[in-house]
């Protein structure tokens, strides 16, 4: 007998996971699975603190945040299928035929009315920033390196090297600092950290570790473990001035440059993606260009904060458990454009007549100290608001009231301009 | 063209390219007596060839049938054109000793192990070399009632050119008619079918295509179908219009102007067949070594009779040269160097498996990189049995013979053939590495027993396609060497109980779901996915630690079973592999090495007190 669901959630990190609390708060079956063995997904090894700012208004570790949103799931009629795996999924009946495997069914079939997507994200490797030289052991991602002190209980190096400034290159860092080892440095590619400011502070700053920007790493030495690398300033470009060319010895490289949301089981399904955000296209609903699939948390953005992920996850189990169940009338699917100093904004599209109040997700394509967003309709502004110090590497979110969407009228246009230069 | 006749062969008898008409062997000094005027013209050649090259620091002596070249040059380029200009004179081989100023020659890796497990021991065959020759040399001779021991000095099997390479098997068009390549060539691509079959490793035939640049190329299409016929390439190759090309492969670069296919040539995973044929060998009897390195040899009446390895000294009925980019220097310590070797990297990219829908067959244009000057056939574009597209290889000469690094120049070069096919992006690479052909200056494989020593059988300079050849090397190597124990009155028969089947992991994501199902209801270990990339279970890790060619570190792990060869580059898996290495090799996580050696992946507990620790 295959079971039937109304949500199945794949996934149960902090997206995940309030996915399938908001889904089962609207009276869907949920089903939440997870290829590991326990619930919190990354937020098992973030020991470090300041989670849960916004959602619970406490500074939380990692384990904690996930813990409380474990208990949340476990009060309610939830079934969580652990360190089961999806292997594929076909649209059938106007849902979908998921196929699983685990240890204990092997290989079986699940309906599901909906789906959201709450894979989460992996790390840009090595390999995907063309490092080149040898290939010894002691290159981790930094993600890598924080499982191997913080749950697994061992160190991957002594003497380390830090290449990228994402916010958990610089949290390795600091732990790395206060396990005992040696941090040489982190070295940023770019002209800016990408990584928070309150990281730069407090991983960095406080325990006097350099940071060296438009700097990077173009060669690795050493033939079985990693004896050191070589560092290049570049130019404008990022192009390597091989001129300034160093050679730093180490045992470790740390590598934080970049994530990417994992999207691969979408692929079949030719569900629409953002080249900018490497996650789906979705609308004000974070539904996907395919009917019945919702996307959210890092798999459809990389996010900054815990948050923000557990926002949107909450977003889309509530809209995958409405799903099939209301008729909603449907007047148009239009596209948000984005103008000025936008680098990507979530949701890309709007499906209209549309009411209620939706967060708008948006990054900056360059540092800006005072800026303005502005929301608008042909000539009618929607919404305007002033904004200071943004920055690519910190996320920005803006309520915004559907209701003020007019669902005949032209296709609305985010932009962010330099405040100096609009008058209002 | 010279064909010499060998005195170890009858004609016919070995079969050596399953056409008899190319049969290409080798004569030796004593039948060259009534030849001295003739080596005085071919050396006179060999001095002409490399003036002509503005190469006149080269000093040139002949020694037995081999030309000697010594001298000091400048540059690495000038001792290899050196090397090229003395070849094809008529000598046997060119041994190329040109020194190169500010370049030190490079020392062989050895194996840290220092032990005396083969003290004392003696085997009739000893096979020197854990590549994909060395491993079908010893799936043969297991065939035979007689004792093997494989040698391979480095952590795994297939570690250098046979685990470095694009895996296809050649159709066989690509060597000239008439050489030793073009024959094992056709004939090696032929076995793989059986052995694969036989052996459980994945082996697909996509066929190539050679896609013409101008429009002029088509003109070649008589040409290539001339050369197919005399190398005997198998299936209905033939010529492609632009428009056949494109309905073949949709997605392939306009630029193309039609092109010549050749249905026969496939692609395979070169180091599970390496393995494959080396778990088989062990099934059957023969004994492997890793980290066992051949350091000395004794030498007595044209004889072999004393190996010394870094685990002990050991004695042998015959030793089979398939040391792979080391052949020359092995061929010196048993004192009949007769050639040398020089190495030429290659570099590969793999692609995302997501490209996998891109491209149908393997595609190569010719002009893109190859040039007849760099002696490689090009590189293209290559769907592996996996699923994922590669990249490659370059061609450069280079001194280091175990230098494996990548750079950034040569890696451009190589994307330079994404534009084959319009969907290939520089984006979509998840993984390169680069390997080191061995080359000799004559191009052409050295498949023969020695003429100076009697109990010494070669299998060198193989580089592409080695390969596809190896089946068929495998077995006139392994004839060879039985042939070499007796005349030396060893009672070689063959085996009763040999089992030509190996029992491959089984690759859970390939299973039907039922297939699936019973074997996790059996085992679980087989239904929890550890690899979520390649999704690879906990069960087949476990499986490549108790093979009979066991994997004992992290890559031999992802050469078995693919755990940590996807996209994440093991970001996901790598913490969960070494604790299941940990756990079921009963050893302490900290001692799991990514490649053996010192390469260790974490160096001790956290809090650990580390004051008494080495190194850093």
């Amino acid at each position: 007998m295959k079971q039937e669901y109304d949500v199945v959630v794949i996934g149960a990190g902090p997206a995940g996971l309030a996915a399938a609390v908001a889904a089962s708060d609207k009276g869907a079956t949920v089903c939440l699975a997870e290829r590991e063995e326990r619930m919190g997904g990354i937020l098992k090894q973030c020991i470090h603190d300041g989670f849960g700012l916004i959602r619970f208004k406490e500074k939380l570790t990692g384990p904690e945040y996930a813990w409380r949103y474990e208990n949340m799931v476990k009060e309610r009629p939830v079934d969580f299928l652990s360190r089961t795996f999806l292997t594929t999924m076909k649209p059938e009946n106007g849902g979908f035929d998921l196929s699983f495997v685990n240890p204990e069914k092997g290989v079986f079939s699940v309906y599901a009315g909906s789906l959201v997507m709450a894979m989460g994200c992996r790390e840009r490797t090595d390999r995907q920033i063309f490092l080149h030289g040898e290939r010894p052991s002691g290159i981790f991602t930094a993600g890598q390196a924080q499982d191997f002190i913080n749950l697994k209980g061992y160190m991957p190096g002594h003497k380390c090297v830090i290449l990228g400034s994402g916010d958990i290159g610089l949290i390795m860092a600091r732990r790395l600092t206060l396990e005992g080892a040696e941090v040489q440095g982190v070295y940023e590619i770019g002209s800016e950290p990408s990584g928070l400011t309150r990281n730069i502070v407090q991983c960095l700053e406080d325990y006097n570790i350099p940071l060296q920007l438009e700097t990077t790493v173009t060669e690795i030495h050493g033939y079985d473990r990693l004896e050191g690398v070589t560092i290049c300033r570049v130019d404008k470009n990022k192009i390597p001035r091989r001129e300034t060319a160093v050679r730093i010895d180490c045992d470790c490289l740390i590598l934080s440059v970049g994530l990417i949301p994992e999207n691969d089981i979408l692929k079949p399904l030719s569900v629409k993606m953002d080249p900018v955000t490497k996650g789906p296209v979705v609308d004000q609903n974070l539904e996907t260009s395919f009917p019945g699939i919702f996307s959210c948390g890092n798999a459809l953005h990389v996010n900054d904060l815990v948050d923000y992920v557990s926002e949107s996850g909450h977003l889309a189990g509530e809209r995958a458990a409405l799903y099939g169940k209301k008729k909603i009338q449907v007047k148009r699917r239009i596209t948000l454009n984005t103008a000025g100093n936008i680098q990507y904004a979530v949701p890309q599209n709007l499906t209209l007549p549309a009411k209620g109040t939706v967060p708008l997700f948006f990054r900056p394509l360059r540092s800006m100290g005072k800026g303005v967003a502005i929301l608008k309709q042909g000539e009618r502004i929607i919404l305007k608001k002033n904004l200071n110090w943004l920055k690519p590497s910190e996320m920005n979110r803006l309520p915004i009231d559907l209701s003020l969407i007019d669902p005949d009228g032209m296709t609305p246009v985010f932009s962010l301009e330099n405040r100096e230069g609009v008058h209002a | 063209m010279f064909f010499y006749i060998d005195r170890w062969y009858k004609p016919g008898y070995y079969n050596l390219s399953g056409n008899t008409t190319s049969l290409v062997v080798n004569v030796y000094q004593e039948d060259f007596i009534s030849m001295k005027g003739q080596m005085k013209r071919q050396l006179r050649a060999v001095r002409r060839s490399l003036r002509n090259k503005k190469l006149k620091f080269v000093q040139v002596v002949q020694k037995g049938n081999s030309v000697h070249l010594s001298g000091t040059a400048d540059r690495w380029e000038q001792k290899v054109n050196a090397g090229f200009a003395a070849a094809h004179k008529g000598f046997k081989g060119v041994v190329n000793d040109i020194d190169v100023r500010g370049v030190v020659d490079t020392e062989m890796r050895l194996p840290a192990v220092q032990d005396s497990l083969l003290e004392g021991r003696s085997f009739d065959a000893v096979i020197v070399g854990g590549g994909v020759i060395g491993c079908a040399v010893a799936r043969e001779l297991s065939r035979q009632n007689i004792t093997i021991a494989l040698l391979e000095k480095e952590s795994d099997l297939a570690m250098q050119a046979s685990g470095r390479n694009d895996g296809m098997i050649h159709p066989g068009f690509a060597a000239s008619p008439g050489t030793l390549k073009a024959s094992y060539n056709v004939r090696g691509n032929r076995m793989y079918t059986k052995l694969a079959e036989e052996l459980g490793f994945e082996l697909k035939r996509p066929g190539s295509i050679i896609l013409f640049k101008s429009p002029l190329m088509n003109l070649l299409k008589p040409i290539f179908r001339r050369r197919c016929r005399k190398n005997g390439v198998d299936g209905n190759y033939r010529g492609l219009s632009a428009e056949e090309v494109r309905k073949m492969e949709p997605y392939v670069t306009e630029s193309q102007k039609g092109g010549f296919f050749l249905p026969s040539a496939g692609i395979v995973s070169p180091f599970r067949v390496t393995i494959a044929l080396a778990e088989n060998a062990a099934q059957n009897g023969a004994e492997i070594f890793l980290n066992t390195a051949v350091t000395s040899m004794d030498v007595k009446n044209g004889r072999i009779s004393r190996i010394q390895t870094n685990r002990g000294s050991l004695q042998c009925g015959v030793l089979i040269n398939a040391a792979g980019i080391w052949g020359d220097k092995l061929s010196e310590m048993a004192g009949d160097r007769f050639f040398s070797l020089h190495g030429r990297k290659g570099t590969d990219a793999i692609l995302d498996i997501e490209c996998s829908f891109y491209q149908n067959h393997i595609l190569g244009m010719p002009s893109i990189l190859g040039s007849k000057k760099n002696h490689s056939k090009g590189g293209g574009l290559v769907p592996c049995v996996e699923g994922n597209i590669l990249i490659g290889p370059t061609s450069e000469e280079v001194p280091g013979r175990e230098d494996y690094s990548t750079d950034s120049e040569n890696f451009r070069k190589l994307l330079g053939q994404l534009s084959i096919n319009q969907e290939l992006k520089p984006v979509h690479i998840i993984n390169y590495y680069s390997g080191v052909r061995a080359a000799s200056w004559e191009e052409d494989f050295i498949i023969e027993p020695s003429g100076k020593i009697s109990n010494l059988i070669l299998a060198a300079a193989i580089q592409s396609p080695g390969l596809a050849s190896a089946p068929a090397i495998g077995e006139d190597v392994a004839r060879m060497a039985v042939e070499s124990l007796r005349v030396a009155g060893v009672k070689v028969i063959k085996k009763k109980n040999f089992n030509p089947r190996r029992k491959a992991i089984p690759a859970v994501k390939d299973l039907s779901p039922e297939e699936r199902s019973a074997l996790i209801r059996k085992d679980p270990a087989y239904g929890e996915i550890l690899c979520r990339c390649e999704e690879v279970s906990r069960g087949e890790i476990r499986d490549a630690l108790v093979s009979s060619v066991p994997a004992s570190t992290v890559d031999g792990i992802k050469r078995r079973v693919r755990a940590g060869a996807g996209r994440c580059h093991g970001g996901f898996c790598l913490s969960r592999v070494i604790m299941v290495m940990a756990e079921e090799l009963g050893i302490p996580i900290t001692n799991i090495t990514r490649k053996g050696g010192s390469s260790r992946i974490l160096l001790h507990e956290t809090k650990e007190n580390v004051s008494d620790e080495t190194g850093i």
